[in-house]
């Protein structure tokens, strides 16, 4: 997860006890029909005080009631952030509806995409959810408003959603509103009444004030909940509670102020240097009060201030964090300013004091500059970047990259290449290269003029260098650039730089793949793979073992190949975390193995191994592994001769990519065509060519040679003299630049081809060779039944080649066959219904619930029912798994 | 360029360092904020801080420099 959760925002908080009853308020929000509740009004005004009371009720009458609470803040105006939570918050109330939108967004997927995701599992779950977004005004923007407004365009009934803000959020409203389908409470709607001003006083005050003084308080406060409350405060303990009144009244200061000061100078002067000393702070806690005020006590102080009601909120269910009410915090910010600037400078210097003792650098460099100490802020983070690094939290260093000043950054070059680090992880490239030649300006000064935090780090400042502008170079669509800068960086490499050594040969090793140097780039892999290891960063060892075995398996190296990902299976293994979970990409391991069993013709193994992946849960795959086991299933169902399933697989395969740093070599569409060439839709075939503007004298290059290799079968298919001219000329290019390339792996492929299209006994012959030692023999089949003649005359002429008689029955079919893949539902304990089987059939196309429901012609609730049954009986929580575990049983191929 | 907020209340002139370098003068149950504001964004900045207080806004003009009050 790229974002640290701040658990506090993730808490529903709960109504104080004593609350007026405000039953009008609980009628506007209990209100049928409506999709979106917008409750708009300006700070004070008890916003979330009304809601929290209201989904507090509606919780103790259905404890079954699921409730989902952001408290938002200018932090998540940044999409990583706000969707991070809004997605968290889901999943933790409806188990599994956000996990596969969780996954796609900390993979970089756009924001239509995952959003698109998470509506998919939120349209069929049986179940209603509320999500409740606090201070929406915070977060609002651009970055957001895309993201939320098509959440709102197509919010399912099951989901009420609801937006408490200052400001009317960017949305349809007016559309909305005419449809009926907007509740709105504002701030005439949240104004006390002149008898909630009655009752709230009596209740706040204990004390029973005359009909006129509260008529003059209401009238003075306009039953401003935030004034009211700062009243009733100054009247407690007042003897002459008409003469305060009468006073207050006629003044016509701003009522915030005046009450405020009336509050504060009624506490003691401890209350009132905690106040005002803490009033910096965005959160409290004791110990952290403490430290700025420099005294003891401060937990008991926050929970008296709770008890006393004095403008404090609690963060969670313990007592352990709080907040201030904004206006009263801000309030007590303007009684700072007329301090003396040392004093307000001290009260942040000790309170990144206290941040940066618990680790928590974000928070630690923010009050330094708050403090004016730029200089103490530009160490703090200098030294706290590498674990940052760690922790994959680039996106602070990125934000540091804006908040500190360009004075601070000019002679420190460790801090201003960590800044460089932040900002190349977060993909925002605009400013690095001027960055990078302020540094190599700074490595040219004298030792003495620069400020080094982290002297380690200073001697691996020129490799990074040359490291990012090797990613420069690439991410420009430079790789020959990319590659020489990524060599030189890691020949500059010093000690073990863990980074750098790496990254750099990373980055060469995807330049070379994009170039089709498929040697170079294993190389490379190889060499990045060590250095990950090293720096025990096993999620991304895994990643690029699954990329490396893909090149070996293009290499023609298959034994090599299954070794690779044996390997990353085992060191998965003995990196499985505490508490029973798996490392996340382990599943994508057995899939690919499952790949490789494929390779060789063992169907058994290939679907027990995919089996084995599926069961692990969607924790153990990484972003990309839904879309692979997808494919993978496709191929095995393909080979059983169910193509229409296969078909389908495919189809849902598209939907779920998710892509990765890789370079697209094997696209799922080619895959499809190869399908629906072995299917006999050669119309189909011929279209998907046309589409991809695929033709046999295409200008060849590694990146498309999947695609023209589909291209050459379907022109075998095709069977005109034409056709498989063009593809015999086609396969000859091919296979100079596969040559030249030194990639067995599609040679294998293409001499199959060739034997197949010129009845080339040689070429048959060749290809058998490269092929036995690792034993490939499903690109034989792929070859088309028109190799099968040339592969019966070898055998005849070759009795001694005893491979080539396995390919010839495994094209034949008669061979042993494999253990054919469990199939049925016997597995289940309690079978799905026909019905159930219905759904489920149309839970793995893109329709929606109602569509669905549409479909079926019955009620949506119908449909919600069955899903709720599906899930139960298949063991799963969301809609995407329920789709796997059938697919994997067998239960929704063939027949429709 | 030189703005002028007319805010209702009456906000105490020790208000005026939380809006940055404007000067504030309180006119009959009004508060008139007035002074540089250096762009847009530090305009919308310093509405929403007003916003915040919960302070209805009344009007906000443009003047030029040589006309502010």
């Amino acid at each position: 997860m790229p974002v640290a959760l701040v658990e506090t925002k993730l808490f529903r908080p709960r109504p104080r006890a004593g609350l007026v009853p405000r039953p009008r308020l609980a009628a506007l929000l209990d209100a049928d029909g409506s999709r979106l509740t917008l409750v708009s009004a300006p700070a004070g005004f008890g916003k979330t005080t009304t809601v929290a009371a209201w989904l507090s009720a509606a919780a103790a009458a259905d404890p079954a009631r699921r409730i989902a609470w952001v408290s938002l803040d200018a932090d998540d105006s940044r999409p990583e952030a706000f969707w991070t939570y809004v997605l968290t918050a889901l999943d933790r109330v409806a188990p599994g509806t956000g996990s596969a939108a969780l996954a796609m967004h900390g993979a970089g997927q756009p924001v239509e995409a995952v959003v698109a995701t998470v509506l998919n599992e939120l349209s069929v779950l049986p179940d209603d959810v509320t999500l409740v977004l606090d201070d929406y005004h915070a977060a609002e923007g651009p970055a957001i408003q895309a993201g939320l407004a098509l959440l709102v365009e197509r919010l399912p009934p099951q989901l009420r959603l609801v937006i408490i803000t200052r400001a009317d959020p960017a949305l349809p409203l007016a559309r909305l509103r005419a449809r009926g389908e907007l509740t709105e409470v504002r701030a005439g709607d949240l104004r006390f009444t002149g008898e909630e001003t009655t009752a709230y006083l009596s209740e706040a005050t204990g004390l029973e004030l005359a009909a006129a003084d509260v008529a003059a308080l209401g009238a003075r406060t306009e039953g401003w909940i935030a004034s009211l409350q700062l009243a009733a405060l100054s009247l407690r303990g007042r003897e002459d509670a008409s003469a305060f009144i009468a006073g207050f009244a006629g003044d016509d200061r701003y009522i915030v102020d005046y009450l405020v000061e009336e509050v504060l100078d009624q506490q003691p002067a401890e209350v009132r240097d905690f106040l005002v000393g803490t009033a910096i702070l965005d959160r409290l806690t004791g110990s952290l009060c403490d430290a700025v005020t420099q005294s003891a006590g401060g937990a008991r102080m926050l929970e008296t201030l709770e008890r006393r009601n004095l403008f404090v909120v609690p963060l969670d269910d313990r007592r352990r964090w709080y907040r201030y009410h904004h206006l009263f915090a801000d309030v007590l910010r303007t009684h700072l300013v007329a301090e003396p600037p040392e004093r307000v400078a001290g009260l942040h210097r000790r309170a990144s004091e206290w941040y940066a003792a618990e680790g928590e650098s974000a928070l630690a460099v923010r009050h330094a500059l708050a403090a004016g100490d730029v200089e103490r802020a530009a160490e703090l983070a200098e030294l706290a970047m590498p674990a940052l690094g760690r922790e994959r939290r680039e996106a602070v260093i990125r934000q540091w990259a804006q908040e500190l000043p360009e004075e601070v950054v000019a002679n420190r070059p460790v801090l201003a290449i960590g800044l460089v680090g932040g900002l190349m992880s977060s993909n925002d490239f605009g400013d690095v290269e001027r960055r990078l030649v302020d540094i190599e300006r700074q490595l040219a000064l004298p030792e003495g003029e620069l400020v080094v935090a982290d002297p380690a780090e200073l001697p691996r400042i020129p490799a990074a260098l040359e490291m990012y502008r090797s990613a420069l170079a690439l991410n420009a669509g430079d790789p020959v650039t990319a590659i020489r800068r990524a060599d030189l960086a890691l020949e500059m490499a010093v000690d073990d730089d863990p980074l750098v050594r790496a990254a750099a040969p990373a980055l060469s090793g995807l330049a070379s793949w994009a170039l089709g140097d498929v040697n170079a780039a294993h190389a490379s892999y190889l060499v990045a793979i060590e250095g990950l290891h090293r720096a025990d960063r096993i999620a991304d060892v895994l990643g690029c073992s699954l990329a490396l075995a893909d090149m070996e398996l293009t290499l023609g190296r298959l034994g090599d190949g299954r070794n690779t990902l044996e390997r990353g299976l085992d060191l998965a293994e003995r990196h499985r975390p505490d508490g029973g979970g798996v490392v996340r990409g382990t599943a994508d391991m057995l899939v690919a193995l499952s790949r490789c069993a494929w390779h060789r013709n063992d169907l058994g193994a290939s679907a027990e191994l995919l089996s084995r992946s599926e069961d692990l849960g969607e924790d153990a795959g990484l972003a990309q592994n839904p879309y692979r086991w997808r494919v993978a299933l496709a191929r095995l169902r393909a080979a059983a001769g169910d193509l229409a399933t296969a078909l389908e697989l495919l189809d849902e395969a598209e939907r779920v990519y998710v892509g990765d740093y890789s370079p697209p070599v094997h696209p799922v569409h080619a895959t499809r065509a190869r399908v629906l060439v072995a299917s006999g839709d050669l119309d189909g075939a011929q279209k998907w060519a046309s589409e991809h503007g695929l033709r046999a004298d295409d200008q060849l290059s590694y990146l498309r040679e999947y695609e023209h290799l589909t291209l050459a079968r379907l022109l075998l298919a095709q069977e005109t003299p034409a056709a498989l001219e063009d593809a015999r000329g086609l396969l000859d290019r091919l296979l100079r630049a596969a040559e030249d390339g030194d990639r067995a792996g599609s040679l294998i492929e293409i001499l199959a081809l060739q034997a197949a299209a010129g009845r080339d006994v040689a070429a048959l012959d060749r290809a058998l060779s490269l092929a036995e030692p690792d034993g490939w023999v499903r690109v034989f089949l792929g070859a088309g039944p028109a190799l099968v003649p040339v592969l019966q005359r070898f055998v005849r002429e070759r009795p001694d080649r005893a491979f080539a008689r396995r390919v010839l029955e495994a094209a034949t079919g008669t061979g042993t066959p494999s253990a054919a893949p469990a199939r049925g539902q016997h597995q289940l304990v309690d079978p799905l219904s026909e019905r159930e089987i219905d759904v489920l059939r149309l839970l793995a196309s893109e329709l929606d619930g109602p569509d669905i429901a549409r479909h079926l012609v019955v009620s949506l609730n119908t449909v919600r029912t069955h899903t709720k049954h599906i899930y139960a009986k298949l063991g799963v929580n969301n809609r995407r798994a329920a789709v796997s575990r059938g697919h994997q049983l067998g239960v929704l191929s063939a027949g429709r | 360029m030189d703005y002028e907020i007319r805010i209702e209340g009456n906000l105490d002139p020790r208000w005026e360092s939380w809006f940055d370098g404007m000067t504030l003068s309180a006119q009959a149950g009004e508060t008139l904020i007035s002074g540089p504001v250096s762009d847009q964004a530090a305009l919308h900045g310093l509405l929403a801080r007003l916003r915040d207080l919960g302070l209805p806004l009344l009007s906000v003009t443009r003047v030029a420099p040589e006309q502010s009050a």
